[in-house]
């Protein structure tokens, strides 16, 4: 028998840790650059996207492996498991997961604590911009490398004033894996 | 800019508390991110000086800000106006709060007197980046060398800061050195001061 | 190379169990078919060039992984052999038996494939797979300089991976 997944906290407790403010003030510095490189509000949310992405194909494996996670083909579980375990054992927030459609294929995740917001307010100039936009591309990646092809788009951000972060996930379809060789052997 | 409360809604930003800085992240969380930090930069740059120049006005903004939250939270605005008290401030509040740990080491530089180095055996960012050899002495420290150098402009005490590998006898892994030039005028105050 | 991470690899190896786990040689392979990595400690025959070795191996685990599924006798649904599973899907085949080998087998849900071949009185390898997982986390994928989908070349990776497989033993 496989051992259970592992829960948020036992693993969020067993990494190495650092503290949030260096995190945040670090990604402050990158969102910073971005706005003087790139001008562009749409140009930075596309390119926080990215960043989140190149992030998320990587990410996957460590969670996999550290929460003893043996398979991740029901959108549903696998959406409840980024949300408790996901999140809290990278960013040591716990997130939680609602609003399913009846299909099963759209859901929001929830987030009231988000250590990439502290001392962030945006000004009026970037109005238009997805502060937190690298999260949606970390997820996007991540559920992409188990086959999960999704579009994740922002529905409540506290930093335009509402009062939690929502994502919205929209599973698109699964991609099970093909074989990869052309039939010439 | 003041911190974001947790539980409550606060109309403006401002009103909130500063948060207490007990909260933590994954060092994981942290590694993806400064790699993701340095993947662009290296995209922007067609060298490896302006690559350390880059990631070094990143960290400038980091240290101005990390000097407001510190000296409201931890010293009751309290301003250093000595430069020893500056270096140890940098030396052990700053490190602490960033690294959870104070730097290995604070020393004068022999050759100079307007220099000092604060050096650390293993670096947090330069844990997990491995330089390949055709980078030269790129050194990923040059962010926190921008932090230092954001801290100590702000405090009033300009100075030139760079990151340095320096090998040691012994070990496999160089330590990082963060070497600190203070100009001119902060001398000039100094034997001033007394 | 230099990696960072935690002091201790989560889950810590399993102690090494009595009988013989020689290793003979390892492949792992990406959810494309990309071989990110063979070792060989022990193999005294080989048959094939590299590229078609790996490309045998590949397709012989991507049609265990659908013939199992197909002959599972307690499950209702089952898609048409030849039908691509998404990883975990169906029924997890292990490990396949000879009088000469043994042949473990583990499947991330990202699609990474780890193949262990060893003497044929290895005992169940599984939680020493997962072991490899977690090597594979801490040395490959957390090195900014590695490229998802591409050859390891990590001589960290190498090294603690060589150790801890003759400590099986």
């Amino acid at each position: 028998m496989a051992p259970p997944p592992r829960s948020g906290d036992a693993i969020f407790a067993n990494v190495d840790r650092v503290n949030a403010e260096l995190f945040t003030l670090t990604y402050g510095a990158i969102v910073r650059q971005l706005l003087t490189d790139l001008e562009e509000v749409d140009e930075v949310n596309k390119q926080l996207d990215q960043m989140g992405y190149n992030i998320g194909i990587r990410l996957i494996d460590e969670f996999l492996a550290k929460s003893n996670i043996s398979t991740c083909v029901d959108f549903k579980e696998t959406a409840e498991v980024i949300a408790k375990v996901g999140f809290k054992m990278f960013l040591g927030v716990t997130a939680s997961v609602s609003n399913w459609d009846p299909e099963g294929t759209t859901c929001s995740i929830i987030l009231e604590d988000n250590p990439l917001v502290d001392f962030v307010e945006l000004p009026d100039t970037c109005q238009g911009l997805y502060y937190c936009n690298i999260l949606s591309g970390v997820v996007r990646g991540a559920l992409e490398m188990v086959s999960m092809k999704t579009e994740i788009t922002w529905v409540r951000d506290m930093l335009r004033g509402d009062d939690a972060f929502e994502l919205r996930l929209k599973l698109l379809k699964q991609v099970p894996e093909e074989y990869p060789y052309k039939d010439d052997e | 800019m003041i911190g974001v409360g947790k539980t409550k809604q606060y109309a403006n930003v401002l009103d909130r508390p500063i948060s207490k800085g007990k909260q933590e992240v994954s060092l994981s969380a942290f590694a993806f991110l400064f790699s993701e930090l340095v993947q662009y930069n290296q995209t922007q740059v067609d060298n490896i000086a302006e690559l350390e120049r880059r990631l070094e006005d990143a960290g400038y903004a980091v240290g101005a800000r990390v000097l407001e939250l510190l000296c409201h939270r931890e010293k009751g605005n309290r301003r250093e106006t000595r430069l020893l008290g500056i270096l140890s401030f940098v030396h052990s509040t700053v490190w602490k709060v960033l690294f959870g740990k104070v730097a290995d080491s604070l020393e004068k530089g022999t050759e100079h007197e307007d220099e000092y180095m604060i050096s650390e055996k293993e670096l947090l960012v330069n844990r997990f980046i491995s330089v390949p050899k055709d980078m030269g002495t790129f050194n990923c420290g040059a962010f926190v060398a921008g932090i230092v150098r954001g801290v100590l402009d702000g405090a009033g005490f300009p100075a030139v800061v760079t990151a340095h590998f320096v090998p040691v006898d012994g070990q496999q892994r160089p330590r990082t050195t963060i070497l600190i030039k203070f100009a001119e005028e902060v001398l000039v105050r100094e034997a001033r001061l007394g | 190379m230099q990696f960072f991470g935690s002091s201790e690899i989560s889950p810590s190896p399993p102690a090494p169990t009595a009988s013989g786990n020689y290793g003979h040689m390892m492949y792992v392979f990406n959810r494309n078919g990309v071989c990110l990595l063979y070792r060989e400690w022990n193999r005294p025959l080989r048959t094939l060039n590299q590229q078609q070795d790996h490309k045998l191996m590949f397709g012989l685990l991507f049609s265990l992984k659908s013939l199992t599924a197909k002959m599972d006798p307690t499950s209702v649904e089952k898609g048409n052999l030849g039908v691509p599973l998404l990883p975990g899907q169906g029924c997890s085949f292990h490990s396949f038996r000879t009088n000469t080998y043994k042949l473990s087998f583990m499947e991330s849900p990202s699609g990474i494939k780890i193949i262990l071949v060893t003497h044929p009185r290895a005992g169940d390898l599984r939680e020493p797979l997962k072991y490899i997982y977690n090597l594979y986390v801490e040395y490959v994928v957390k090195n900014p300089l590695y490229s998802p989908g591409t050859p390891i070349k990590s001589e960290l990776f190498n090294t603690n991976l060589d150790q801890y497989v003759r400590g099986l033993g």
